[in-house]
Formats: C-alpha cells, sequence, structure tokens
C-alpha cells in the first residue's frame, strides 16, 4: 500500500499541501511507519486563506512546520475511531475539536473524503485549513 | 457582504445585539460613517509614528543593551537602528506591506532632530528637557505582557521562559555578556535567578518590538490609501487589518543579543514562534483588556478591594479606559497621547480644532480618537479569529452562522461591565 506522502503526491488537489510538506522538510516523517492520521486540507481550502499568508509561511520553515504539524494527529484513527471523540491532541500540542453529530467536522472544517487509507495511518481530506486555538 | 444571516437566524437578544448583527454583516464595532474613518485612519498615522521609534528602540534594548546595569542611554538609537530596514516596507521587504521606506520615518527622524523646541541641539538636551518620544509608554506595554503573559491561554512562548533549553540559553548569552567583569559575574553566582528574569524581560521587548514592526508599516499604508481615496468606509479599514493579520500571521518572533560581534540566540527562530499567537494575540489581551490600573483612579489598597485578585479580571486597557483625566497624574496613556499629537495629520488638528475646547484639551479628544480607532483594531482581531476559527459570515450552514453568533456574543459580554467604552463610541457626541 502506499503511504501518506504517496497517497497526497499521486492526487491532483494536493499540490499545495505536497509543496508545503517538502518545503517544511516533513516528507521523510510522514514516509516513517508512524501510524498517524493526517488531515489534508485541499488546494481550494489553501486557497481560501487570505493573500500573504502562505507566502510568510513559506519563507519561515519552523513557522510553516507548525502549522503542518497541527493538521497530524499520532496514531491510526478512522472516522468510527474519531466520532467517538470530542477532540484529540495533535503532533503540534493544540487539541482539535471533532463534531460526528451531523456529518463529519473537524474544527472549522468540514471532511470531504474520510477514512483514505495509507500504508502508514490514515488521511481525512478537509476543506478548510484548520488552525490553533 | 451579507444579509442572508438576518433572515437565516433570528435576532440576537444580546444586550448589544445590534452591534452583533453589525459583525455578523462585515462590519465593526465601531460604527461606519466618514467621521469615525476620518478619526481612525488619522490616529493610526499619528501612532504609526512614534511607532516606528518604539520597535526600533525596543529591538535595540533586547538586542545590543541587553544587560547594561546602567543603561542610561537605552533611548538613543544609534545610526544602524534608524536604518535599520523594516522588514514590511522598502524595496527589499518580506511582504511589502507599506509602499514607503524601510529605514526610520522621515517625521519621525525630523523630530528626533528639532523636537518641539524645533531647534537642533544635542540628542541629550532634547532628552533633558523631556523634549523627545515617550518610550517609558512601549516599556509599559511590554511590561503588562511580561505580567500577564503566565496567566493567558494564548501561544507558548511564556512557557518557553520557563524551560531548562531557554535557560541555558539566557546562562551562555549572561556569560558572556559580563566576560571579564567579576564583580557581576560574581552577582550572577548569587543571584542567577534576578539575572535570568532580566532576560525573560529582555525577550518581552524583543517580542513587543517585532509585533510593532509589523504594525508600523500597516497602519502607514492604511493612511496612504486613505489619502488616495482608496479607503472609504470603516468596515474596509477593518479588512485591511485582518488581511494583514493573516498576512503576518506565520512571522517568526525571536530573541538574539548581539555581544562582542556574536549572535546569541536566546529565543531561536527555529522554536517554530509565530506572530499571531505569540506576540499580537497575547499583545491584544495584555494590553488592550487588561493592562495594569492606573495609578491615579484606582486604590492599590488592599482592604479597599478595588483592584481584582485575579488577572483574568483586570479590565484597564484602552478599551476600558476613561480619557477625561488623560494629561494629569497617574494616567499613563498620557505618554502616548503625547507621542501622538506631534504627528497629527492636518486635517484631524482642523477637525479637533472645531470642538470642545479646541486646541487646548487636544490631547483628550485624539485619545478617545485613539480609543474608537482601537475598538476598530480589536474588531479586526474578533474578526480574524472569527475566520481563523469558525466560519465565512456567509456560510449556508444555520448550525454554523449559530456558532459564529456564539462567538461574537462572548466576545461583546467582555464589554458588558459599567467601564468599557464600547457604549461610548456609537455616538458622534463622545469626544
Amino acid at each position: 500500500m502506499p503511504d501518506i506522502v504517496d497517497i497526497a503526491v499521486s492526487n491532483d488537489s494536493f499540490k499545495t499541501l505536497v509543496a508545503a510538506v517538502q518545503a517544511a522538510n516533513l516528507v521523510e516523517t510522514l514516509k516513517s511507519p508512524g501510524p498517524f492520521t493526517v488531515f489534508a486540507p485541499t488546494d481550494a481550502a489553501f486557497a481560501k486563506l487570505p493573500p500573504g499568508t502562505i507566502q510568510t509561511l513559506l519563507q519561515n520553515i519552523p513557522q510553516l512546520a507548525r502549522i503542518l504539524t497541527y493538521h497530524v494527529v499520532p496514531g491510526k484513527l478512522m472516522q468510527a475511531d474519531l466520532g467517538k471523540l470530542d477532540s484529540v491532541t495533535s503532533v503540534e500540542g493544540s487539541p482539535i475539536s471533532l463534531d460526528c453529530s451531523s456529518g463529519f467536522e473537524v474544527k472549522n472544517a468540514t471532511v470531504v473524503a474520510a477514512d483514505v487509507e495509507a500504508d502508514n495511518g490514515v488521511i481525512h481530506v478537509i476543506d478548510t485549513v484548520i488552525l490553533m486555538g | 457582504m451579507t444579509t442572508a444571516t438576518s433572515t437565516q437566524l433570528p435576532p440576537s437578544t444580546h444586550e448589544f445585539a445590534d452591534i452583533i448583527h453589525r459583525l455578523e454583516a462585515g462590519g465593526s464595532m465601531l460604527p461606519d460613517n466618514p467621521e469615525n474613518l476620518k478619526q481612525i485612519i488619522g490616529i493610526y498615522k499619528a501612532y504609526a509614528v512614534p511607532m516606528d521609534f518604539y520597535w526600533r528602540d525596543l529591538l535595540y534594548i533586547a538586542q545590543e543593551v541587553f544587560l547594561e546595569p546602567l543603561d542610561f542611554f537605552k533611548y538613543f538609537l544609534p545610526k544602524e537602528y534608524l536604518e535599520l530596514h523594516n522588514h514590511y516596507a522598502g524595496d527589499d521587504a518580506d511582504l511589502r506591506i507599506w509602499r514607503g521606506e524601510a529605514t526610520v520615518h522621515p517625521e519621525l527622524l525630523a523630530f528626533m532632530e528639532k523636537g518641539e523646541l524645533n531647534q537642533k541641539i544635542p540628542r541629550l538636551f532634547h532628552h533633558l528637557f523631556h523634549d523627545r518620544i515617550n518610550m517609558e509608554f512601549a516599556e509599559a506595554c511590554m511590561r503588562s505582557m511580561l505580567w500577564h503573559g503566565r496567566d493567558m491561554g494564548w501561544g507558548k512562548f511564556d512557557a518557553y521562559l520557563d524551560s531548562d533549553e531557554y535557560k541555558a540559553n539566557a546562562d551562555a548569552a549572561i556569560k558572556a555578556y559580563f566576560q571579564g567583569n567579576p564583580a557581576m559575574l560574581g552577582l550572577y553566582k548569587l543571584f542567577p535567578e534576578m539575572f535570568l528574569e532580566q532576560v525573560r524581560q529582555l525577550s518581552y521587548y524583543s517580542n513587543l518590538g517585532l509585533f510593532w514592526e509589523v504594525m508600523a508599516p500597516v497602519f502607514f499604508e492604511m493612511s496612504d490609501l486613505y489619502d488616495e481615496g482608496n479607503l472609504t468606509t470603516v468596515p474596509e479599514a477593518m479588512n485591511f487589518l485582518v488581511n494583514g493579520i493573516f498576512a503576518i500571521a506565520g512571522r517568526p518572533i525571536y530573541h538574539h543579543a548581539h555581544i562582542r560581534g556574536k549572535v546569541y540566540e536566546i529565543i531561536p527562530k527555529s522554536k517554530g514562534f509565530t506572530w499571531l499567537y505569540e506576540a499580537a494575540l497575547p499583545y491584544v489581551e495584555a494590553v488592550f483588556y487588561r493592562t495594569a490600573p492606573f495609578r491615579g483612579t484606582k486604590s492599590y489598597n488592599a482592604q479597599a478591594k478595588q483592584v481584582p485578585d485575579e488577572q483574568k479580571d483586570f479590565h484597564y486597557g484602552i478599551l476600558y479606559a476613561d480619557v477625561f483625566p488623560v494629561g494629569t497624574a497617574g494616567i499613563p496613556p498620557t505618554l502616548l497621547m503625547q507621542d501622538m499629537l506631534h504627528f497629527l495629520p492636518p486635517y484631524l488638528v482642523d477637525y479637533y480644532r472645531q470642538y470642545c475646547r479646541g486646541e487646548d484639551d487636544m490631547l483628550i479628544q485624539l485619545g478617545i480618537t485613539f480609543q474608537r480607532s482601537m475598538y476598530c483594531v480589536t474588531s479586526a482581531v474578533i474578526q480574524a479569529l472569527r475566520t481563523a476559527l469558525l466560519y465565512p459570515l456567509d456560510d449556508p450552514n444555520p448550525k454554523h452562522l449559530m456558532a459564529n453568533r456564539r462567538f461574537f456574543e462572548s466576545q461583546l459580554d467582555r464589554f458588558k461591565r459599567p467601564e468599557a467604552r464600547l457604549r461610548d463610541i456609537q455616538s458622534q457626541d463622545y469626544r
């Protein structure tokens, strides 16, 4: 089975995410055995951010890496597992709130494709970049 | 922006329902009219010029003055710091916000040379005549962040100041700084915590300096856009701030000390601290909302119980301040008002002449303008948080709109207390 990075690279809607993960030197981490649960924002999700945001982050790699690691949770958590929880703690350290009461919402993002299984974890595709706080 | 909100949700029953509906429609806490726009833009300009001094001097103190025990000259900016390039202005900017120069603002330079006296005399005499920028105000803001830091949920900056890694970094810098000075090194051995706490304070100098390095070009650009006729409403002004907050959100917050040609990374950029989480949000909480009770309006008497026990209940920031006693003893914002007075655009001076006591009480009039403008900045912060953590204003899902409303309501709950000036700024008669 392909790993998390392979899946993202092979999919056309994750161009920004893949570029950001590469810039932040997180490729190796996300290719490691893990397992990880990744909330992956689509290109459309990144496009919703106001202008300049991505540019500043690409100039500052540790800060970019921090935002990206907020989208990663240790362990392989499927939608069914997450449905039982109110929040999970990200690799960044801050909590991510969950709401599966109607649909599948992660913080202020909606999951548009859940349970994309990878060799070293699972991807849930989200429509908004999530931020700490 | 959207009128869908009013039809999708029942009206709010909050005390400030009108203001909540305005926020839901993409507006600001400050009512949108040309008079308010003129006031807030004019005061942003007047604030940005001393702010250009504040951020440069804060970084100078954090990086160069460092632990100087006799810091008599810490407000005397050397040439390198006047020429230091702002990262968000000029041709070589990381992200150009202001189209103007990256070096010190010309109006500030002129004031530093001639002052109110309008005479070219040595800077020391300007300083002794108190003909200068009131840098103590910037330090008071910094201390507010330091003192409230540990009590606020935002950011990881303050927690890092207690880590072993930070202590080791600070220790290396302290020893390097006092190298060859057995008296100070001996003192450091006896009282290590005393020096460490001073370095923590210097880290906050750096934090606030890096925060204001962004705000000064943002305010300069807003003033230029207004002069060019490209900023015509209060919501437009607020949205410019929201976009500015997002654009710079990821800028690193760090503390480097420059000691004998070597850079000591006390807080390295690689810690991943960001402008939004580690500087902007803590700043708003510490300075706009909390600060410390004015010595001239509250009694610190423990029996009188005028000052809250809990830091979270402090409500002495600009959003609550009584501006009328500005210019009298024991009212710290006077320092800032006096600084802004020197750089008012002519249209605001003309405006103040028409009201109240004209030029005689201009300090108070501009103080109230400043309060209005900071309600607009706080609105931008609230809208930015809503954008980051919640949902768009035109979200079709009523559940999402309700989450936005609950957020707005909880933010406005903080202005229910009688000291809050939110009610006052709704009327033009408050001046």
